[in-house]
């Protein structure tokens, strides 16, 4: 990997972070467990690793913004995670909050603006 | 499946114990329902290597217990700037300090060898080491306490709280010439090579070699002597080396080491010519004598001429640059005073 290939992953991994969290929140609106709730990340094109999906549900749930249910399903027990009011509330805020951002980032990538040019420079090639 | 039997018990052990059995029930769901599809995608069940290149793709059982720990660290995001700080500042200090205890002792000893140097010089990692042990040691039980233990010391946060932009420290502008101004750390090295300096200016009468290399051995063999009149002239060097590292470590304690003022260059240049006027001052401007006048004088005296002759006139030379260098960095003060001056009235 190259300096710069290097450093693109971890910058991309920084601006990943902060959105994992609401991605999880917005998917817990519907009751899932573990697997099915990676998988349904996966589909809408936000894959997580294991080691990093499970250990956050455990700690969004400590923070008090999940609830969660051990439920017998196909025969195997698993633990089954919703949002609560808490996190129903929380999600609402960040969703205002990562609508601001989207719109600053928009905004500074005017059609003219030297971003947007430098962008579509790096996205042709 | 035996094989994330072993996975799951190797996580386990690293997870915390309270909750265990928990986090590995939930794990184990995942994982199975993971296998299950890739089962059924392949109309078999996984082969051991499969088995072994998918556990691959989670993760050493180490790091993925990791995820389920809370955070840790010594010294936390609150306390780490100030750490870094102060331990830049105690190392800088350690040094200065260990270097001015091992110079008076060695000397206080009488005049040390170079084994004794070299010891002493090898000992000061293990003293930097120490300090920086401490220091760090002292943060981690102020992180434990404050921020782990919610224990409160007074004047902590209200030292955090009346912090104000006007107490900071006005921009040092750059030095003469446009340099940068110096580090810390440059001032700090500054003050212990000046240190290790002066031992090794306070070895040479014992040990000529020290400056003269292989020069030492042929003055000896050689009908030449130097004047013992030029002691004077050495021991006023070694004051004005003592002068200028009070200086420095004064500057470094008053927190002033960035930028060395004019004055301060004039006040050093000044200095600097008292040296060279005992040296001048020599009687009958001999520096260098005949061992043996009596025997000698007829034989070497045109080359005792010459060499005494060859060193006046460097000196001179020597005593006109200096003089024209002060006299160019008053005038420059002057004129700068006078800027300074115009500008404050306009």
């Amino acid at each position: 990997m190259t300096i710069s290939e290097s450093l693109f992953e971890s910058l991309r991994m920084e601006l990943r972070r902060g959105s994992l969290t609401l991605a999880v929140l917005a998917q817990l609106r519907q009751e899932r467990y573990g697997y099915t709730l990676r998988k349904a990340l996966a589909e809408r094109g936000m894959e997580i690793e294991e080691s990093t999906l499970y250990p956050l549900l455990r700690r969004l749930e400590a923070q008090g913004l999940l609830a969660s249910e051990w439920r017998e399903e196909e025969k195997r027990n698993k633990r089954f995670y919703r949002l609560n009011e808490d996190g129903e509330r929380m999600l609402g805020q960040l969703l205002d909050e990562w609508q601001a951002l989207n719109a600053a980032i928009t905004a500074s990538l005017g059609v003219d603006g030297p971003m947007a040019s430098a962008g579509k420079g790096d996205a042709n090639g | 499946m035996e094989l994330l039997d072993r996975y799951l018990e190797a996580v386990r052990k690293h997870l915390p114990w309270e909750r265990q059995d928990d986090i590995i029930a939930e794990l184990r769901a995942n994982l199975e329902a993971q296998l299950d599809e890739k089962a059924a995608g392949l109309g078999r069940p996984l082969t051991t290597a499969e088995m072994e290149d998918w556990l691959k793709t989670l993760g050493q059982p180490i790091q993925v217990a990791a995820g389920y720990q809370p955070q840790r660290y010594l010294i936390g995001p609150a306390f780490f700037p100030i750490y870094w700080y102060v331990l830049k500042l105690s190392l800088g200090w350690a040094a200065v300090i260990y270097s001015i205890v091992m110079v008076v002792t060695l000397f206080a000893q009488g005049t040390p060898s170079a084994t004794e140097w070299v010891g002493a010089i090898a000992r000061m990692p293990w003293t930097l080491m120490m300090t920086a042990a401490w220091v760090t040691g002292i943060f981690v039980a102020l992180e434990y306490a404050v921020m782990r233990k919610g224990f409160e010391i007074k004047g902590f946060a209200a030292a955090s709280q009346c912090w104000s932009p006007g107490i900071l420290p006005p921009i040092a502008s750059r030095g003469q010439g446009g340099k940068k101004p110096r580090s810390f750390a440059q001032a700090v090295a500054e003050v212990v090579f000046g240190i290790l300096f002066l031992g090794w200016l306070l070895l040479v009468p014992a040990h000529p070699y020290l400056i003269m290399g292989p020069g030492a051995y042929l003055l000896r063999q050689s009908p030449f002597t130097i004047s013992p009149a030029l002691m004077q002239f050495f021991w006023c060097i070694v004051a004005l080396n003592i002068f200028q590292l009070g200086w420095k470590i004064v500057d470094l304690a008053r927190g002033a080491w960035r930028i060395r003022s004019r004055a301060q260059h004039i006040v050093l240049s000044v200095a600097g010519l008292i040296p060279v006027g005992v040296f001048l001052a020599v009687p009958g401007h001999l520096w260098v004598l005949l061992k043996h006048p009596e025997l000698d004088q007829a034989k070497y005296g045109a080359t005792l001429d010459a060499i005494n002759g060859g060193i006046y006139k460097s000196l001179l030379l020597i005593i006109a640059i200096v003089v024209v260098q002060l006299v160019w960095e008053i005038l420059r003060t002057i004129r700068d005073a006078y800027r300074k001056r115009a500008t404050a009235m306009a």
